[in-house]
């Protein structure tokens, strides 16, 4: 019982049943005591038309008339009246019943015991000459049918509340059985196996729905624990890489020939080895920033066309080095918000994919431009391009295509451009430049007439 | 120059005292924030390099702290913190500049050159003469002899953060800063393309002034 107690659903419903219940109390005997006051009045109303008339017969003709009547009156099938009538000196002159002589009003006579008991209700009324009417009827008829209206509203009340505990239980134990599904599935995923969940019925009643909404939130939850996974085990697999030849190249100095230079040979690979693997480190940590958020409070308006003609300029040099040639096409200027920094390293991570993955001889175009859907920016090389099964897995963390020992880059470039468009609320695409890759990254618009530039809060 | 190093990590302290000590530096060194404020406000030191996560507090209450007693010493904060939002507000307190751990040593000592010039002057210079190389930074002009040199934007500000710094060796990372704003390193070796050209239009007018340090980036020679 104390779990009974302690159970919201059965609170619920008794709660639901109790309320039920007062709500027919005060109801019945409302109704009760409306019907018994109307009954009462119909009851009263017949005696005192009854008197009326026999009022009427005395002013006729007098007290004989009026005996007349009354004889007349108890003659008459189905008369429940009885009368009694005293003349001024107090002596009876009729009497049925035995009615006594009180004084004029409203009273009630009983009669226990005998072999004809009655209840009765009366009224007596001072004639004109003096005389002394008692016209009364019996009580019982109208008591027995309004303990008959009680018993049925009773009955009803208690037919009425067997019906709710009932349902109580019933509704109480439904409840319970379907929330209880809902909380040892989530026991169940606490001790540990994610790939449980809530078993949804056929209904689609509220309770399937909130199991439904409650499966996605699993389903998210679990790709998010696999995403992390896959994260942690790709980082320890691409840290140990450099690591491990960190070390090797360490144990080769220690146990190598004690020479000069094959020692400065095995430092400097270590040096290498150890760069590597804080570029890697960097990356993640940087992925993780923007991933994080935070980015937004740097937010400023920016051009983009003015920001990839800084970009053309600080790469023009270098990928002409590398035998390459260089487009920058700007068009109308395209305002969009966004941290100036982050923007850059994004622009900055295609232009090293476009150095590093194509040959000498590559164009590589970098323009911009006011699309219907936003802003856009798009680096698009004339290289080997990408074949278009790898094209959405290159996005991911630790992709390098054709997996060599020689490609350089820790393969985090393209995630960390994904993660920061993003964090700008925009997306990036990458597809067939025809020959080529060509990257598209789309932002929102900066909306034209709002704030020009942002105050500086933090000077 | 004498030098407050503040770092609670014997080793990391052994090895920049280390090569502080092989370039003639003398390094008075302390582990606590604490003690930093204690030292700075006892003897005169010409530069602080000051660990940003210290065990009794945070490096920038200490650099807060240096600042409002007055003590106006260049600082360069060291720290593991390397988000923008760190640097950001590194610098806001009044850090002079920022490396983010781990460096290499020469990065650290081409700074600690870099800082101590620009706090030598009072004034920022309009212009500077190494040589027979003029630059005017207000008409961005450079002249080589008494011929004009004519430079890119960038080449520019390439060879004006050389001769600011003339002598000193100026490291890829320092280029990238300031001439470009980046605080990362791009795989692409923008700088080196930018410095040949700018070499290589220096040259038409007389020998290389520019000296590549292997591994570290470029010095322009005082002697050019």
């Amino acid at each position: 019982m104390p779990k009974v107690r302690r159970s919201a659903a059965y609170r619920l419903a008794f709660g639901y049943t109790a309320l039920c219940a007062l709500a027919v109390l005060v109801t019945g005997l409302g109704v009760y005591y409306a019907a018994s006051a109307l009954l009462r009045q119909d009851f009263d109303r017949a005696i005192v038309q009854e008197m009326a008339s026999l009022e009427r017969e005395y002013g006729e003709g007098g007290r004989p008339d009026l005996i007349d009547a009354l004889t007349r009156h108890t003659g008459r099938t189905g008369n429940g009246f009885r009368y009694a009538l005293f003349d001024p000196a107090g002596q009876s002159v009729l009497r049925q019943a035995t009615l006594l002589r009180a004084s004029p009003g409203w009273g009630e006579t009983q009669r226990e015991g005998s072999d004809r008991p009655w209840h009765a209700r009366f009224l007596a009324v001072r004639l004109r000459g003096g005389e002394t009417l008692i016209v009364a009827a019996d009580t019982r008829d109208l008591d027995r049918l309004r303990d008959r209206l009680f018993g049925l509203l009773a009955a009803g009340f208690v037919l009425i509340l067997g019906l709710g505990a009932a349902g109580t239980l019933l509704f109480g134990r439904h409840l319970r059985r379907r929330l209880e599904a809902i909380s040892s599935t989530a026991e169940v995923i606490m001790a540990g196996d994610l790939t449980h969940r809530i078993s949804v019925g056929p209904s689609g009643d509220e309770f399937d729905r909130a199991g439904e909404s409650l499966n996605l939130m699993l389903d998210r939850i679990a790709q998010l624990v696999e995403n992390l996974r896959q994260v942690s085990s790709d980082v320890a697999h691409d840290l140990r890489t450099p690591l491990q030849r960190l070390r090797g190249a360490v144990e080769l100095g220690l146990n190598g020939p004690q020479q000069i230079t094959a020692l400065r040979s095995a430092l400097e690979k270590a040096q290498v080895q150890s760069e590597a693997a804080l570029a890697l480190f960097e990356a993640v940590l940087r992925i993780c920033e923007v991933e994080a958020g935070g980015a937004r409070q740097r937010f400023e308006p920016i051009e983009l066309g003015q920001l990839a003609a800084s970009m053309c300029e600080m790469y023009g040099p270098a990928l002409e080095d590398g035998g390459r040639t260089v487009l920058c096409v700007n068009g109308d200027p395209v305002m969009v918000r966004g941290d100036r920094e982050l923007l850059v390293q994004l622009v900055t991570n295609l232009l090293d994919n476009a150095a590093l993955h194509t040959p000498p001889g590559t164009t590589v175009t970098v323009s911009t431009r006011a699309g219907a859907a936003g802003a856009e920016l798009v680096v698009a090389d004339t290289g080997p391009g990408v074949p278009e099964a790898d094209r959405d897995r290159i996005v991911r963390r630790f992709v390098r295509l054709n997996h060599g020992r020689t490609t350089k880059g820790h393969g985090l470039g393209l995630n960390l451009v994904a993660a920061i468009a993003a964090a700008h609320g925009g997306r990036i695409a990458v597809e067939d430049n025809k020959p080529g890759l060509r990257v598209t990254l789309s932002l929102p618009l900066a909306q034209a007439g709002g704030p020009g530039r942002d105050a500086p809060a933090n000077k | 120059m004498r030098i407050l190093l503040v770092e609670d990590d014997v080793q990391t302290a052994l090895l920049i005292e280390d090569g502080l000590a092989r370039s003639a530096h003398a390094v008075v060194r302390v582990e606590t924030g604490a003690q930093a404020v204690d030292a700075a406000g006892r003897e005169r030191f010409e530069l602080a390099i000051l660990d940003r996560m210290l065990p009794d507090m945070d490096g920038l209450a200490v650099l807060d702290g240096w600042r409002s007693a007055g003590i106006r010493m260049p600082v360069l904060m060291l720290t593991a913190l390397g988000s923008v939002a760190d640097r950001v507000r590194g610098l806001e307190v009044g850090a002079d500049d920022y490396l983010v751990k781990p460096f290499a040593m020469d990065e650290l000592l081409a700074r600690i050159g870099a800082l101590n010039r620009r706090s030598a002057r009072d004034e920022p210079p309009t212009h500077y003469q190494v040589g027979d190389l003029t630059l005017d930074l207000l008409l961005r002009r450079v002249r080589r002899g008494n011929r004009d040199v004519h430079l890119q934007p960038r080449e520019f500000d390439l060879l004006a953060q050389l001769m600011r710094n003339a002598g000193q060796p100026v490291t890829r990372k320092m280029f990238l800063a300031s001439v470009w704003g980046i605080h990362f390193d791009p795989n692409t070796n923008i700088v080196d393309s930018h410095i040949s050209r700018l070499r290589s239009k220096l040259r038409q007018r007389g020998p290389d002034p520019i000296e590549t340090l292997q591994g570290v980036g470029y010095r322009l020679r005082v002697d050019a």
